[in-house]
């Protein structure tokens, strides 16, 4: 029985996914500004990678499980970094694909 | 009519003081919460040094120690000062601020071999537009120690040619204009060169008369 809960739990921690949000920013017009959104997502719990991007105002991140980041953490993350959330939305491509496509070559 | 100015005084501090903690207004200009933000500026006649810690989204408390030489005075000045952001209006390509600084300490006055020491209370009103490629300031500091009126008005304006993402540097174009009573004894215009980069903000200028200027910002 033991042996069976483990090989599920292991089963289910190789599947979990991770999620990945997309949140348009109001305000965030300069790095020296938004660095703050990106040092208060990468300490925030259950984030594993975070992509500013300024030429179209959004930030990607990236859950380390399936269930995202709550709402309200991330709109409490945003305010209190002095800027308003537009829109949040959950994408089908993972920060590093969304890096990909954004940054510079 | 001395009384009048003193009432005046009272009543725009008070004013100030009370704008600051209305909660109907948005935010402040600082850094994010719990960063320290340190800066340095120096000219030929002006240093200075500070360093403020973000207490919450809307408010700062730092130490600042600056002096400032002109027209015959000598004046060395530290102490506390706290940060308050009155309103920040975030639009979908701009930011728009206003901040209200207070500052209180000691302050040391030279001039005609008297030296003075004087303690002081003096707020700055500052007022901020930016986009990612256009940038302007306006900003009125009120400091009257003794018989000596030291007010200072900045007005800055610029544009940086090209945007950048996140991780490069992007170079503006900024013209300051700085005003102080006593200490000036006519308008310096400045323009200068900003670079920011995520956590380092430096500002290179030189003035009309030709002195170097120097300002540099870097957030922890």
């Amino acid at each position: 029985m033991k042996k069976l809960i483990l090989i599920v739990m292991v089963f289910f921690t190789l599947n979990s996914q991770a999620l990945t949000q997309k949140i348009e920013v109001l305000g965030m017009v300069c790095a020296f500004c938004a660095q703050g959104i990106e040092k208060s997502f990468e300490s925030a719990n259950n984030v594993k990678a975070v992509f500013v991007n300024l030429e179209d105002y959004f930030v990607a991140i990236e859950s380390k499980d399936e269930k995202g980041i709550e709402e309200k953490i991330i709109r409490a993350i945003i305010t209190e970094s002095g800027y308003d959330v537009k829109k949040i939305e959950v994408v089908s491509d993972s920060v590093s694909e969304i890096k990909k496509k954004y940054e510079p070559k | 009519m001395l009384e009048i100015i003193k009432l005046n005084k009272f009543y725009l501090i008070l004013i100030l003081l009370i704008i600051s903690n209305q909660s109907i207004l948005f935010a402040a200009p600082m850094s994010f919460k719990g960063s320290v933000t340190s800066m340095a500026t120096a000219s030929k006649d002006y240093f200075s040094l500070e360093s403020s810690y973000v207490m919450t989204s809307k408010d700062a408390i730092g130490v600042r120690t600056y002096t400032s030489k002109g027209n015959g005075y000598n004046v060395k000045a530290g102490g506390i000062f706290y940060l308050r952001k009155l309103m920040r209006i975030n639009a979908i390509k701009s930011q728009t601020n206003l901040w209200l600084f207070t500052g209180a300490g000691t302050i040391n006055i030279k001039k005609n071999l008297k030296d003075k020491d004087y303690s002081y209370l003096s707020p700055i009103l500052q007022f901020d537009y930016e986009t990612k490629r256009l940038f302007g300031l306006v900003s009125q500091q009120i400091l009257r120690v003794g018989h000596e009126n030291f007010d200072t008005t900045k007005i800055e304006g610029g544009f940086s040619l090209y945007e950048t993402s996140y991780n490069e540097t992007q170079p503006w174009l900024i013209l300051k204009a700085k005003y102080t009573n006593s200490i000036f004894s006519k308008v310096e215009y400045t323009p200068t060169l900003r670079l920011i980069n995520k956590a380092i903000f430096m500002d290179s200028g030189i003035t009309a008369d030709g002195d170097p200027s120097f300002h540099m910002m870097y957030t922890f």
